[in-house]
């Protein structure tokens, strides 16, 4: 049976630090847009820890909740591309082939989560930054629309690793660059066809749910709320 | 054209490219031969250790290779070499457990800032304006040797500061040691966001003079003064991890977690009750609670032990924190209290913590000292679920140097004469930028006939140096740390260095080894270069496995951690001293004229600001105002619409320091009489990442200190504000909107 | 207004007339052709700077990822529905008072259809590889995606532009062969060729009647389905007041509002400066004006309809544009495009007082304004608050999109000034029916439409 990525985020856990945003920066080579460009829209963060005030002083809350792509089995993105830039891969990512993207922007248009993000220049790395590339990630020219992959590159290394070493996956070997950061482990990734993964057991937790789940999507990422009771 | 023509051409055509390709400038550059440890393509893993904050965190690195453009003997090339890809938290390292921050996460860009120093440097203009030309480490070192020599010949080592920052490792031991034989007073070292009043406390409360480290995992429910325990305070991977486990970690038990501030932090935002506390009274909260607790004979007085002697009347009672008296003081309500009290002595194990704004008052001392006394009183010390000290590992045998004046001391000494500096040695400490402007540390420096650093940046207060010796970065060299606090057993960070270096910079330790031994009259150390230093440290610790060795182990995986054998472990400070802090704390500027708290916190991105320079951490969203590349001012919104001030209009706020103007942000996440800024911007010169971006929130801040240790009580400055303009653009956010529904009210009406 | 039969001008009159913009040219064409022409060289420049320095100089945001670009291809495409669309409808109905219309018409639908098909390109962010786009063969075997609208779009576009081609063509063949046969040399020539051998035969009459009918009939599904498929480019994806069923009649109606009034303004233009008062009457104007009045009443009814469906609804993320545009930013804006495109055109169009050429123009660039308004309307919110707020954003045009949208007005103005200038912008043949061969072909002159009269 193919795999099937899937993610949880457990809000009870997730503290806000944003370790997983950098973490995402440093493995998939997102260029810093600096603050001219940063003040015009064009920050790119695959992942973001959305905050949300509740409430008025005193009685207020903070809510925290990291949305990276949802890697939806029905993924508006995926239609609306004119090139097959955006397309759905067989272990279930929706995967964006730099290369054939001409730019339309239309798959951000149509993403409900607002995770893609479009490369306004050609990216620049003042010397000798650009010796932190990651080789295993394709840098985007300008006029291309990136997004999280789940860092394919990481299952990739890991899934040819276990075929060649002809054995079963083992749940938590493959770690997302934002999974891997996050010290209160509130992020968990696996293969959701695995029915003992810990993500599968998250995923169907009558705690969870799915992001903007009445838009039919079929999101992957399940999220657990905070509690409030002990 | 026929085919003999057609071959002719062709030739031409193609041996004319070829040429005109072996003109291309590129390929003229030189290629030094690459390192043979590397496979192409092929990544390792190497352990080393973050050297950010304190917290020493363990960090995996994955090297692989690079193409680099390096200078060898004076010529420019390209080599490959084994490069630092990416930095995670090392998975068996006990602090971090494989998790790491933000600012973890960026400090590869230490390594690869374009701006880096790559060789050491003379001052060539005015002290101060950031000129500097390039000379040989010869001629540097000799400069250095020269005026050291100079000093000794005169019989003036006292005339010898050096300032670093605050922390435990063997370098600091080195330093230490250094200037114990050299004849100087020990190091001056200064942390705006330091802890020594809650060090002080334990020392006092508990005969510990260190932070402490909660065992999170166990605890059923947690209580935190003002503590950023999930984002700047302490050890904060750590604590993240525990706090999770906490929350998540155990089936059907979820951990409660109440965070006592006026203004909602990072941690504050996860807690499940906020409460907000008139600043500068949590200490007379904790005691409120101690009293419902004592009252409703949940615990015994005398559970409380030595650390409830600290406290005025604790053993009758302490009559004067009755809820209702602490409802008038702190305005939590008499009745929370006594809720929270309860919860607190029923959910046991519980644990207190206090850090951050708390002790920065005058009371500080007095606030720390309550807090440990319920800790005591809710029996968590050295208990599971509560607080531990971890065990303290000495670094270097060998008397200490004398106690070096506080660097206000230092500054006021040098500019009334009683203090003669000649020459001050920086090493990553940047006083310039994070003490309060009526210290005019600033104006002392300038009057210190030489200084020398050895940054890696120009700041403010390595900008005002003469000599620059520039370091190597942790990656580049052997990098450790003996953290003082975020594990329960002994623990000592070690790893070698993950690549060769990429500039012409020396490991600052080996230099002052060297300059040691290459002195008029030598100083005598122990030690050849510093890695045999750390490692004699290591071989006394036990192996892990029998017949092992300690110093192997711990530079394959980045740390040792155990038990300590006798003899190596630092003793507990006793101090038979028993100060009677006052509670009530003192302000600067007349509530009348100066109506609002300034409540300056280190950012989420930058601490202190030291690392400000970093592009990753500049673009990182602020977790509570999603705010990049700027510099802010919180202030509640009702308090924002009474005045007029709307979301990033410029406001000026004026403290009896002086004044400055920033964006506001507008938030109802804290009280209205209070207005927060994060320090971190606001350099003057520090890269250009840093360089002119936002204020700094430091010169605001008054000289008031807490009595008994000395230390800046950042948080007990009183301002005024005013608007002054609309937005300017100054402040740049990640995020759109700030509520999740944004316009039910619309709907409604 | 008169009863009696009119005295029509005679045929040598109407050539004259209709030749004259053609074979005099006064200095101020030259003038303005090269004011034009600068701006479009400017906006070809600004076009240039965009795709060297990158496609950050425009004001496109996360997550306004469309902005005025996107605006500018639905606004002109909009347009075009001016003319083949009323033409195919009046040629069909055999509208008497049509005859001077429908080449003004036909012209503005090939120009405008030109203009908005290159935005696609303008705003694509690797433009040099927009032939991706095209169903080619290509080595390895991929295909444009046939499920995306903006596949659909090319052939939908690319079909209009061809039958609106060939049905502004067609009906000049005859008029191409009256200036083949007045003019000399190299314009003899020229005009020979384009009149593709037009003799004038009752065969060839025959012909061009038969297939004037086709295209007539062919060109108004086609026109219907281009406005319908752009507006799928929006109401396919899940964005909050995108996403309505109501979007594709919509937009056709408000594409035929806009052509409406874009035709009016050039007919007013055309009929001062080439001094066509004999032949453009008050009485097309007025014809046209009400058309333009039952469509501001249909457009108004959509947006009611639209609008009341969402706000009863109560959608939570639909709610957030609607209060963005009725009440909060959008507001001005949104309240400007409802007294454009409604209120002007129902105060200035319903009171027949009012309905003076004037007036029609006044109204007609009330309705110009407000339906680019409404594209931007539609664009910009919804993507600026698209369901989680964390990720709403705002929009500011940056002077490169200002530059090339302005350039597309001057390049509209410039191919219509040159067209006018070489082509007869009224229809002579259609106007001197009496050597008519073929008297099917020209429409009855009625009471109510004379031909030829002058009004005073």
């Amino acid at each position: 049976m193919p795999h099937r990525w899937g993610m949880a985020a457990d809000l009870d856990r997730c503290n806000g630090c944003g370790a997983c945003v950098v973490a995402c920066a440093a493995e998939n080579n997102i260029s810093t847009v600096g603050a001219e460009q940063a003040a015009l829209g064009r920050a790119k963060h695959w992942i973001r820890v959305e905050r949300y005030w509740e409430g008025e002083f005193p009685d207020v809350r903070l809510k925290f909740r990291p949305v990276m792509c949802q890697q939806c089995d029905n993924a508006p993105c995926e239609p609306v591309c004119p090139t097959y830039a955006s397309h759905h891969t067989d272990d279930g990512l929706n995967a964006q082939v730099y290369n054939r993207c001409i730019g339309t922007r239309y798959c951000a248009n149509a993403c409900p989560y607002n995770v893609r993000f479009f490369d306004f220049f050609n990216p620049s790395w003042e010397k000798p930054l650009q010796l932190q590339l990651n080789p295993d990630v394709s840098l985007r020219e300008v006029g291309v629309m990136e997004k999280c992959t789940f860092c394919v590159q990481r299952i990739k290394a890991v899934t040819v690793q276990v075929a060649a070493e002809d054995r079963e996956l083992k749940d938590g070997e493959i770690t997302p660059a934002c999974v891997q950061s996050c010290a209160a482990k509130a992020l968990v990734f696996g293969d959701l066809n695995d029915p003992e993964s810990e993500v599968s057991r998250l995923s169907h937790s009558p705690r969870g749910s799915k992001l903007l789940e009445d838009l039919g999507t079929l999101p992957k990422v399940t999220y657990l709320p905070r509690d409030t009771e002990a | 054209m026929d085919r003999r023509s057609f071959i002719k051409l062709t030739a031409i055509t193609g041996t004319s490219a070829t040429l005109a390709s072996c003109g291309n400038p590129e390929n003229a550059l030189i290629r030094f031969v690459p390192d043979d440890e590397i496979v192409p393509g092929i990544a390792v893993w190497k352990p080393s250790v973050c050297p950010l904050c304190s917290a020493g965190c363990g960090l995996t690195v994955r090297v692989m290779d690079a193409d680099a453009e390096v200078v060898r003997n004076g010529q420019a090339g390209v080599v490959r070499i084994a490069a630092a890809k990416k930095l995670e938290g090392g998975p068996l390292h006990p602090i971090s457990q494989g998790g790491l921050c933000a600012r973890g996460q960026a400090a590869i860009q230490v390594t690869y800032h374009p701006d880096r120093i790559t060789q050491p440097l003379k001052r060539s203009g005015t002290r101060g304006d950031g000129q500097y030309e390039a000379i040989t480490w010869d001629a540097a070192i000799a400069e250095l040797l020269s005026r050291l020599d100079a000093l000794a010949a005169a019989g003036n080592q006292k005339a010898l500061a050096f300032a670093t920052r605050a922390g435990s490792s063997h370098r600091h031991a080195l330093v230490d040691q250094f200037l114990a034989r050299f004849g100087a007073p020990g190091p001056v070292s200064f942390e705006l966001f330091g802890d020594q009043v809650l060090r002080r406390a334990n020392a006092l409360s508990f005969g510990r003079e260190q932070l402490p480290t909660f065992d999170l995992p166990n605890a059923r429910m947690a209580i935190s003064f003002g503590a950023d325990f999930l984002g700047t305070w302490n050890s904060p991977v750590a604590q993240a991890a525990g706090y999770g486990q906490m929350r998540k970690g155990r089936p059907g038990i979820r951990g409660a977690f109440v965070q006592v501030e006026a203004r909602m932090s990072q941690t504050g935002a996860n807690a499940d009750e906020w409460v907000p506390a008139t600043p500068g009274t949590e200490g007379v909260l904790a005691l409120g609670l101690a009293h419902a607790i004592l009252a409703a004979n949940l615990r015994p007085a005398a559970a409380a032990g030595r650390a409830g002697t600290q406290i005025d009347g604790w053993a009758a009672g302490l009559a004067d924190y009755a809820p209702a008296a602490v409802e008038k003081v702190t305005g939590v309500a008499a009745s929370r209290i006594e809720r929270i009290a309860r919860d607190l002595a029923e959910r046991s194990p519980a644990v207190a913590m206090v850090g951050g704004a708390p002790l920065a008052h005058t009371n500080g001392l007095f606030t720390a000292l309550a807090v440990n006394a319920l800790n005591a009183l809710l029996g968590s010390v050295e208990q599971p679920g509560g607080l531990f000290f971890t065990p303290r590992i000495t670094l270097a045998d060998g008397a200490a140097a004398p106690a070096a004046p506080s660097i206000e001391q230092l500054a006021s000494g040098i500019l009334g004469g009683s203090n003669a500096v000649q020459v001050l040695l920086v090493d990553g400490s940047n006083p310039v930028f994070t003490t309060p402007t009526a210290w005019k540390v600033s104006e002392a420096l300038a009057k210190i006939p030489f200084i020398a650093s050895f940054g890696s940046f120009l700041d403010e207060t390595s900008g005002m140096a003469d000599l620059i010796l520039p370091d190597h970065s942790f990656l580049e060299s052997w990098i450790e740390a003996v953290p003082e606090s975020g594990s329960i057993a002994a623990v000592a960070s070690v790893a070698p260095p993950v690549m060769r270096p990429l500039h012409q910079t020396r490991a600052m330790p080996d230099v002052l080894l060297d300059v040691s031994r290459r002195l008029a009259t030598p100083v005598a150390l122990p030690w050849e270069t510093f890695d045999q230093m750390v490692g004699a440290t290591f071989m006394k610790l036990a192996p892990a496995a029998a017949g092992g060795d300690a110093w192997g182990d711990a530079q394959a995986q980045g740390a040792w951690s155990g038990a300590l054998p006798a003899g190596l472990a630092s003793p507990p400070s006793v101090t038979e001293e028993t100060p009677q802090p006052v509670p009530e704390p003192r302000f600067d500027g007349d509530a009348a004229q100066y109506p609002f708290h300034f409540l300056p916190y280190p950012s989420s991105a930058f601490l202190d600001g030291s690392l400000a320079h970093l592009p990753w951490l500049q673009e990182m969203p602020d977790p509570i105002t999603s705010a990049m590349w700027s510099s802010w001012v919180e202030i509640n919104n009702t308090t924002a619409e009474r005045l007029g001030i709307a979301q990033g209009d410029i406001i000026e706020i004026t403290s009896t320091q002086g004044t400055l103007r920033a964006p506001a942000y507008v938030s109802p996440g804290l009280a209205p009489d209070i207005v927060a800024m994060p320090v971190g911007q606001g350099h003057r010169m520090f890269t250009r990442y840093a360089t002119g971006r936002g204020q700094n929130p430091v010169s605001l801040i008054a000289p008031l200190t807490e009595a008994s240790t000395g230390a800046v009580a950042w948080a007990a400055t009183r301002v005024k504000i005013a608007r002054v303009g609309g937005p300017d653009g100054s402040l740049i956010m990640f995020a759109g909107g700030d509520r999740e529904h944004p316009y039910e009210d619309l709907g409604r009406g | 207004m008169s009863t009696s039969s009119p005295a029509l001008p005679a045929s040598e009159q109407v050539r004259s007339d209709l030749l004259r913009p053609l074979l005099q040219t006064s200095w101020k064409f030259y003038v303005l052709v090269a004011f034009l022409g600068a701006i479009v060289v400017a906006a070809l420049a600004a076009w240039v700077t965009q795709m060297t320095l990158g496609f950050g100089i425009s004001g496109i945001r996360w997550p306004v990822y469309w902005g005025f670009y996107v605006t500018n291809f639905v606004f002109w495409i909009g347009i075009s529905h001016a003319g083949t669309l009323i033409s195919a409808i009046l040629r069909l109905v055999n509208a008497g008072w049509r005859r001077p219309v429908t080449r003004c018409a036909e012209v503005i639908t090939a120009f405008a259809l030109i203009i908005g098909a290159m935005f696609p390109l303008i705003h694509l962010g690797r433009p040099w590889l927009a032939f991706w786009l095209f169903p080619y063969p290509s080595e390895r075997m991929i295909w444009p995606n046939f499920r995306s609208p903006l596949v659909w779009d090319f052939f939908a576009i690319n079909t209009y532009l061809t039958g609106s081609l060939l049905f502004l063509f067609l009906p000049m063949l005859p008029d191409f062969a009256i200036v083949r046969d007045r003019a000399t040399g190299m314009r003899r020539r020229i005009y020979g060729v384009l009149a593709l051998g037009w003799r004038g035969t009752p065969t060839q009459w025959h012909r061009l009647e038969t297939a004037m009918q086709i295209m007539a009939v062919a060109i108004i599904p086609v026109a219907v389905s281009v406005h319908t498929i752009v507006s799928f480019d929006f109401s396919m994806a899940p964005v909050p007041m995108w996403q309505t069923t109501i979007f594709g009649p919509y937009f056709v109606a408000g594409a035929i509002f806009s052509g409406i009034a874009g035709l009016i303004i050039a007919m007013a233009i055309l009929r001062r400066v080439l001094h066509l008062e004999r032949y453009l009457h008050p009485v097309h104007f007025q014809n046209l004006g009400k058309l333009m009045l039952v469509m501001a009443l249909l457009w108004g009814y959509f947006v009611f309809n639209e609008r009341l469906v969402t706000y009863y609804g109560n959608g939570a993320s639909e709610m957030q544009v609607f209060w963005r545009t009725q009440r909060l930013t959008f507001a001005p804006l949104y309240w400007t495009m409802v007294v454009c495109n409604f209120v002007l055109p129902l105060v200035i169009m319903g009171i027949s007082r009012f309905r003076t050429i004037t007036g029609c123009v006044i109204a007609s660039i009330g309705v110009v304004i407000g339906m680019w308004l409404e594209r931007f309307l539609i664009i910009v919110p919804s993507l600026g608050h698209k369901y989680l707020p964390y990720s709403f954003g705002t929009y500011s045009p940056q002077p490169v999109e200002i530059v090339i949208t302005v350039g597309t007005f001057a390049a509209m103005t410039l191919l219509y000034v040159l067209f006018a200038k070489f082509v007869p912008i009224i229809s002579i043949w259609e106007l001197t029916a009496v050597q008519h061969p073929s008297p099917a072909l020209i429409p009855p002159a009625t009471a109510e439409h004379p031909l030829g009269e002058t009004h005073a």
